[in-house]
């Protein structure tokens, strides 16, 4: 009856629609914080562990309640992130840890260290190490030189921790990229690919039932 | 929205899936084939605006558009936002493959119950068909977030601290899906009547 308003209606309203999924298209890659997965990421540094919780698109969860579990799933200890999203805690007792952040509304991440991970001398508050180097104090020779090598080792491992600190944010950074544009495609692709599927199972259905009434 | 996984209690989950199941169920059987398209681009329209976010306070909440999913299919929405979530849960690791079940009821629940109660109301003129159907997306989003302090009062929270703390994240979404529906609606009525519930030739 109405055709050619409504057509006219449709053609003018085709620019607000495309322009309207245009402006949500800006705010879905310009806006990044989002509220459903919580990515954890955490480090161990020396004796403390640095745990980093993020919304998957990078924003910090900001006062969410960290728990850490030892592997057998018994709570050492509890604490919550700070604006950042950050929470770092002296090792508690050398064991595998979990490390669960719950966000509130229902957000959870969580992130398991393996006692590999777990630095060998941890419960030992750390010695401030002589800016010397070793003393060449007259001792007896292998008691020097033990300590000589402990020192070392301590150098060492101070020195590996902060050139690696950098270097694991960035990888706790790359971790948590949101969803690309293969994700959505791919999603869009699987729900008319199960479209497709529903109408063949359908229409071969009704073909046969047609065919059973031509032949009865 | 999406609760995540480890959260929820063993008993409120396996609710979740044997609600989720059979409202599915109830769903296909009443899904007219003629409109598995519709179905289809309602999917996958589901599935997308779970990216577009509204960014308020600390954090940020998503579009949700169950509410004019509800409207278009009735029962048929649970299939559809089932099928959605699963690939969110795949593809964007939003919510998971436990909670499949709890987050469909949470999403696809409101939405089937907003269309009984709107789906009179839309086929009428604009003056109640519009704030019906903004109430119609609004409420689906409210219900949605109740049903999320439900099932987070099984395991530690308080249901009625973690529901308010819910609906007052989700205010900006109910009122910015609520325009949304009304808007789809108003230009389904100048286009597509027949695609709205209570519609006569």
């Amino acid at each position: 009856m109405k055709k050619f308003p409504a057509v006219a209606f449709f053609k003018c309203h085709k620019i607000i629609f495309g322009s309207a999924c245009l402006v949500s298209l800006c705010l879905m890659w310009s806006v990044s914080a989002m509220a459903h997965r919580v990515n954890v990421f955490a480090w161990v540094e020396g004796g403390t562990v640095h745990t980093e919780s993020k919304f998957s698109g990078g924003k910090g969860v900001k006062d969410g309640e960290v728990l850490i579990y030892d592997l057998e799933g018994s709570r050492l200890l509890s604490g919550r992130t700070d604006a950042q999203g950050e929470f770092s805690f002296r090792i508690p007792q050398k064991t595998g840890m979990k490390i669960v952040v719950q966000a509130g509304m229902g957000h959870r991440g969580e992130w398991t260290i393996p006692l590999s991970e777990i630095d060998p001398r941890a419960p030992i508050p750390e010695t401030p190490v002589s800016q010397e180097g070793p003393s060449e104090t007259a001792q007896s020779g292998a008691a020097a030189s033990s300590v000589n090598l402990d020192q070392i080792r301590h150098i060492l491992e101070q020195s590996l921790d902060r050139r690696l600190g950098p270097v694991l944010k960035l990888l706790a950074e790359s971790r948590d990229r949101g969803p690309t544009l293969q994700d959505i495609l791919g999603g869009i692709g699987y729900v008319f690919g199960l479209m497709g599927l529903a109408a063949y199972v359908h229409f071969r259905r009704k073909t046969r039932q047609i065919e059973s009434q031509k032949e009865g | 929205m999406h609760i995540s996984e480890g959260i929820l209690s063993g008993p409120v989950l396996i609710s979740g899936i044997v609600l989720a199941a059979a409202g599915t169920a109830i769903g296909l059987k009443k899904l007219n084939y003629d409109r598995i398209p519709r179905a289809a681009i309602l999917s996958a329209s589901f599935f997308v605006a779970s990216l577009v976010h509204i960014p308020i306070g600390p954090s940020s909440v998503h579009l949700i558009l169950n509410g004019i999913v509800g409207l278009i299919l009735g029962c048929g929405a649970f299939p559809v936002i089932l099928v959605a979530l699963a690939l969110q849960s795949v593809f964007f690791q939003f919510g998971g493959i436990t909670t499949l079940g709890v987050n469909t009821v949470i999403m696809a629940l409101p939405a089937v119950l907003c269309y009984y109660v709107f789906r009179n109301l839309v086929g009428k003129g604009p003056r109640i068909a519009l704030p019906a159907a903004f109430l119609c997306g609004l409420l689906s989003v409210f219900f949605g977030a109740v049903i999320v302090g439900l099932a987070l009062a099984f395991t530690e929270e308080h249901f009625l601290k973690a529901s308010y703390l819910v609906v007052m994240a989700h205010i900006p979404v109910m009122i910015i899906e609520g325009i949304i529906t009304a808007f789809c609606v108003a230009f389904l009525k100048k286009v597509q009547p027949e695609m709205l519930p209570g519609y006569v030739r």
